[in-house]
């Protein structure tokens, strides 16, 4: 037991405090920016169109329990779409990646979508799935489909024959080919991809939640700052709320790629 | 016991097609060591993928034990350039590969093999994390590790400093003086074919075809290569590769 603490207080004061202390230093170096803007902007203008960021944080403690419960609709509505992006565009982007034959096939039809702006595709969307949370999740997950797919299949195409030579030398079939060098190999490009995919699906969640403003299951983080949009302080705290959205969700990349890709983050100790 | 006949592999069809191996016939005997000695992109490691079962032959047969390769096989051992490593697996998920895939292997023999080689202290660490000579002994664990009756190499110690290869070629002699598997070598090194090759077969420029054989009857010592006869090997060798190139 006083090794699992002894091994906490090392990570503590080491790698995990200075992570910290650069995202508090970060934090506190965008309020005071935040501040001098605003600042600025009132004394140029003569009414406070940026306002302060105490006020802000203040209201973000007001509206406490109203703003907890659009995040974590916002929260549940992104991390899906982008389970259902990651579940179908990795396997794809890496059976185009690595078959030859199906590349050929396939890619030309993703070079001509790929291309379209994702928004172009909402009213079909909502045409196909109504109202209601299917459509948000629904307009996230496509555009975040095509970011996934072409990284996988970008990184399938980057892996080294010598590792797939190993396994094939050694027997291996082609299941085992995916099992043993594709998919490992890939990991580290699509948590890259992923954490792109963060900031896209951010914007795409906005537009998401602030479409159909008749929608009875509007909520969510991007619906409140739109109700809020001509107060300020409110909108700015739903704003800071999604910034909180999008920094747990980078750091829960970084966790899983810590655990998944250990090997990407070990160094030379052999002599 | 590996035949090889006649064996023509092209690369590519129709009027891109390049011609890697041109009618190339040897034969191996069981505890033989043969070094295929060319120069760079010659089409050596072709014809030796070929007879691990990689790459099917245009024309031509390749059989081990009188049965024709078709694909790899359980008793045939590839070790590779950079040894093949898979750099996330950790250096016991490397040795252990083979059986992993399903061979039909006695589980001990991994942890066997890397013990012999000196890597049971670092069977949880990642190929990163060891310097390049752990790295080619875990290649070679690997390659172990199922018993094999034929053990193909292809370049095993290119890019590594003297020293390195040098005690890396003494472990492979030590090796198939206790073992007796075929072993087939392709290098570029011509000490490294006279040190380890019990005969040599010197290939031409692309395409491959077999030049000259040079018999090495003196192979099988550790101290080989301060002797005047590994010297004359050498110098052979090297008169070999030199005749009728610019």
């Amino acid at each position: 037991m006083s090794r699992i603490r002894r091994a906490g207080r090392a990570l503590w004061e080491g790698p995990v405090f200075w992570h910290v202390a650069r995202y508090v230093a970060a934090m506190a170096i965008l309020l005071l920016v935040w501040w001098i803007a605003s600042e600025v902007v009132e004394a140029v203008k003569g009414r406070a169109f940026l306002p302060n960021p105490i006020r802000a944080i203040a209201e973000m403690a007001r509206l406490g329990p109203t703003l907890f419960k659009n995040f974590w609709v916002s929260a549940w509505r992104l991390v899906l779409a982008m389970l259902i992006a990651l579940g179908l565009g990795y396997p794809l982007g890496l059976l185009i990646g690595h078959e030859r034959k199906l590349d050929q096939l396939i890619s030309p039809m993703i070079y001509i979508i790929y291309p379209i702006p994702q928004v172009a595709f909402i009213l079909i969307l909502f045409l196909i799935f109504g109202l209601g949370n299917p459509v948000k999740v629904a307009i996230v997950a496509t555009a975040l489909f095509f970011q996934i797919l072409v990284s996988a299949r970008g990184a399938a195409k980057q892996i080294e024959l010598e590792h797939i030579t190993s396994v094939l030398a050694a027997g291996a079939s082609r299941w085992q080919v995916y099992w043993h060098v594709v998919l490992p190999a890939t990991l580290p490009s699509i948590l890259t991809s992923l954490r792109v995919s963060v900031g896209l699906g951010m914007a795409f969640l906005y537009i998401a939640e602030t479409t159909g403003s008749f929608d009875p299951w509007r909520g969510g983080l991007g619906s409140f700052i739109d109700s809020n949009i001509y107060s300020g302080p409110q909108a700015f705290a739903g704003i800071m709320a999604m910034a909180l959205l999008g920094l747990s969700l980078y750091i829960l990349i970084e966790i899983i790629e810590r655990v998944v890709c250990r090997w990407k983050h070990v160094s030379r100790r052999g002599s | 016991m590996i035949d090889i006949r006649d064996v023509v592999i092209e690369y590519g069809r129709g009027e891109r097609a390049v011609l890697a191996v041109d009618g190339i016939t040897l034969r191996i005997e069981p505890g033989e060591s043969l070094a295929l000695l060319g120069p760079s992109g010659c089409g050596k490691t072709t014809l030796l993928f070929s007879v691990a079962g990689l790459i099917r032959p245009k024309r031509g047969d390749i059989a081990i034990g009188g049965e024709p390769v078709t694909g790899p096989r359980g008793e045939i051992a590839l070790i590779l350039q950079n040894a093949g490593l898979l750099p996330w697996k950790t250096v016991w998920q490397n040795a252990n590969l083979s059986l992993r895939l399903g061979g039909d292997y006695p589980q001990k023999t991994a942890a066997s093999a890397l013990e012999e080689l000196g890597l049971g202290g670092v069977r949880s660490r990642f190929p990163a994390e060891l310097s390049e000579g752990m790295k080619r002994r875990v290649g070679i664990a690997r390659a172990l590790s199922t018993a094999p009756s034929v053990m193909l190499m292809d370049e095993p110690l290119a890019s590594l400093d003297t020293l390195t290869k040098e005690r890396i070629q003494d472990l492979f002699l030590k090796l198939w003086l206790e073992r007796r598997f075929a072993l087939v070598l392709v290098t570029h090194d011509i000490e490294e074919a006279a040190f380890l090759g019990g005969r040599v077969a010197v290939l031409t420029e692309r395409p491959a075809r077999v030049k000259t054989i040079v018999e090495n009857p003196g192979l099988g010592d550790l101290d080989y290569r301060e002797t005047e006869e590994f010297l004359g090997i050498v110098a052979r060798l090297r008169e070999a590769l030199e005749e009728g190139t610019q």
